[in-house]
């Protein structure tokens, strides 16, 4: 108990407090400006907290973190453009709920489904973290091949309209993924040559490409109609009665959001759309998702923000970074003296709590600072459209060009920006381009190496554990049910038809 | 017949399969494990380029005249100036391409022009290189430009 009390003292320190408010607003401006995202602002700010003391160096960074997850969001609902692809997903409802004039009530779910998401996510970490590391450990490849499986389902339910596209655009982000090194051999695969290939396709020029250069295309086309101005900016939080009535959404998410931070390698981008799948299939108004549906929202950012809290329990407590961020999260604890691992807990408990303490608090620091932040954007977003699509279009080209530093990312970004444009016009849904790109490279990982494991008998795979059986049985019966609903669609429409004439001609 | 081919849906559809017809022949070709995921990717790709082009031929209407767009402008701009990058550093093709993206979104008074570009590209450019120390691709060894 002294501990804790002592953990909380810490976290309470003035500078502790002054470090959390000024990272986690910046992380929400950061997470907002397309193609930056947690990595940039992280670079931005690790060389300051060198002086800090431990905990507010840790404060600092961990409220970039928690503020660029929730930024990525406001852009997201505003403009269909995700300030970070954890957001990619929060586009689907988001900006369907802006173009109705709901505005205020999207950015109002995204800002509480975030803080839902993210405080969920802490209580579990303080509960639950050595019991969820035990069972994070138990998923092997077998077992992530068959997550992967079940949230690639979500390309057939964001393929509103023409299954066929989505799954077409699926298969071009899955193939863009597998571009550079065999993740298994290491052979080069359609490199045709250029060294600067044989590294790969990284995802944020794809997003940024996908969402914020199209974006800004598509506005060019419209520049003149005073319809497709961007609205201004609002935020109106739900009242007690609403999300109490989506109770179940918000906690569906944050648990998705929490288990999956807590496995190794798959993030927080990856656990919105797990986390949408299972909404498109659960959620009692799954009919209108797509179509601006705040459970859209809350499914997304209540998932990616859940991310942000279970992240560490990999981190903290076996000394595993679960991606890019929490690597860097990693590298800055080791510097300021704390040695993630097993030992952690035994050695540095009072660190340790004042870290879930500090992650507590930075998601009460972003659901107050989320309205002074919305509001920079509203005055943003009020400049003339040529200010704002040129800044977008450099913010790209940043967020692309920082990434790792390859000159090729920009002419990814601006090859993926024509593509996406043309595939826009054409109606194909450009979301299933991301999830592709977001979890074919896990999906084809684990069914390598569990084909390894079994010796290339894939028909093992549905028999190598309880959690597998378990997951592969939910694909099967997913499966039949999007097979099923599609055909008494289908049979209700063509019933409705005729009768539509008969009307027309009375 | 030819008329509806030349629907941009239909060519985007054709085009989709010719591209993935290409990627999995090379995928064919390859070594059997590393190309064992990209030859079941590609084929499907393939499988449902076609299925589109065909769906999209039946619905395919003849096209009327359309009115030319400088769309194609900004589009090459903007792919220009991300390979130009490479050889000439950030700063440079910048400049011009928002220059460029200022005056086709019709802000054209001279004064706003030159300070929104002064402004987003060598603003930013400033604060992300310079203040920051996030370095962007530069022209000069010396990482100054």
């Amino acid at each position: 108990m002294d501990i804790i009390l002592a953990a909380v003292g810490d976290a309470f320190a003035w500078q502790a407090l002054l470090a959390i408010v000024v990272g986690t607003w910046a992380g929400i401006i950061i997470g907002g400006l397309p193609g930056l995202g947690s990595v940039v602002g992280l670079t931005v700010f690790l060389p300051f907290t060198f002086g800090m003391s431990t905990i507010t160096s840790m404060a600092l960074l961990i409220g970039v973190y928690c503020g660029s997850v929730y930024g990525g969001s406001i852009t997201a609902i505003l403009i269909n453009t995700p300030g970070t692809p954890q957001s990619a997903a929060t586009t689907f409802d988001g900006y369907p709920m802006t173009q109705e004039g709901r505005v205020d009530e999207a950015l109002g779910w995204a800002t509480f489904a975030s803080f839902f998401g993210g405080v969920l996510s802490c209580v579990i970490l303080i509960f639950c973290a050595p019991q969820l590391a035990k069972f994070a450990v138990n998923f092997g490849s077998i077992e992530v091949f068959a997550l992967i499986c079940l949230a690639m389902m979500c390309i057939v339910g964001v393929s509103k309209g023409s299954v066929m596209k989505g799954l077409v655009c699926g298969m071009i982000g899955f193939f863009l993924s597998m571009v550079g090194s065999d993740p298994i051999t290491g052979a080069d695969r359609f490199t045709f040559g250029s060294y600067a290939l044989s590294s790969g396709l990284t995802l944020i020029p794809v997003v940024v490409g996908a969402f914020a250069l199209s974006e800004v295309f598509v506005r060019f086309s419209s520049r003149d109609d005073p319809g497709a101005k961007i609205p201004e900016a609002k935020l109106r939080l739900p009242r007690l009665g609403e999300w109490f009535k989506r109770l179940i959404e918000l906690v569906r998410g944050s648990l998705i959001g929490s288990f999956i931070g807590a496995l190794p390698g798959t993030g927080a981008a990856a656990a919105a759309f797990i986390s949408y799948a299972s909404a498109q299939k659960l959620s009692p108004r799954r009919d209108r998702l797509g179509q601006g549906e705040p459970d859209g929202i809350i499914a997304s950012e209540s998932s990616n923000n859940a991310v942000t809290g279970s992240s560490f329990i990999p981190t903290l407590a076996l000394g595993i970074p679960g991606d890019v961020v929490t690597a860097m999260m990693m590298g800055a604890m080791v510097i300021h003296g704390i040695t993630p691992g097993v030992r952690l807990m035994v050695d540095q408990a009072q660190t340790v709590y004042s870290l879930f303490v500090v992650l507590i608090i930075v998601n009460v620091a972003m659901l107050i600072l989320s309205k002074p932040s919305i509001g920079l954007f509203r005055y943003l977003f009020r400049l003339h459209q040529g200010y704002v699509m040129a800044a977008i279009v450099i913010f790209s080209f940043i967020g692309a060009a920082t990434v790792r530093g390859n000159p090729l990312d920009l002419v990814v970004a601006a090859l993926t920006g024509i593509l996406a444009y043309a595939l826009r016009r054409a109606d194909y849904p450009l979301a299933p381009l991301v999830i592709g790109m977001v979890l074919g490279p896990e999906l084809e990982s684990s069914l390598r190496r569990g084909l390894l494991i079994k010796r290339g008998d894939f028909l093992e795979f549905f028999t190598h554990s309880g959690i597998s059986m378990t997951l592969f049985s939910l694909l099967a019966l997913f499966i039949i049910w999007t097979v099923w609903s599609g055909i008494a669609q289908r049979r209700q429409s063509s019933a409705n038809a005729p009768r539509a004439e008969s009307d027309a001609t009375k | 017949m030819i008329a509806r081919l030349a629907n941009p849906r239909v060519l985007l559809g054709l085009a989709l399969f010719l591209v993935g017809a290409v990627l999995a022949f090379h995928a064919w070709r390859g070594p059997t494990d590393a190309m064992l995921m990209p030859r079941v990717v590609l084929t499907l790709w393939c499988g449902f380029a076609l299925v589109i082009t065909f769906v999209e031929l039946s619905h395919a209407t003849a096209m009327s005249s359309r009115s030319l767009s400088p769309l194609p402008v900004l589009m090459a701009a903007v792919l220009i100036a991300a390979i130009a990058v490479a050889s000439l550093g950030f700063l440079l093709p910048s400049l011009p391409l928002v220059a460029l993206t200022l005056w086709l979104f019709r802000l054209r008074r001279p004064l706003p022009l030159a300070v929104g570009t002064l402004v987003i590209a060598g603003g930013l450019w400033f604060l992300f290189h310079h203040v920051l120390l996030i370095r962007l691709p530069t022209l000069l060894t010396s990482g100054a430009l």
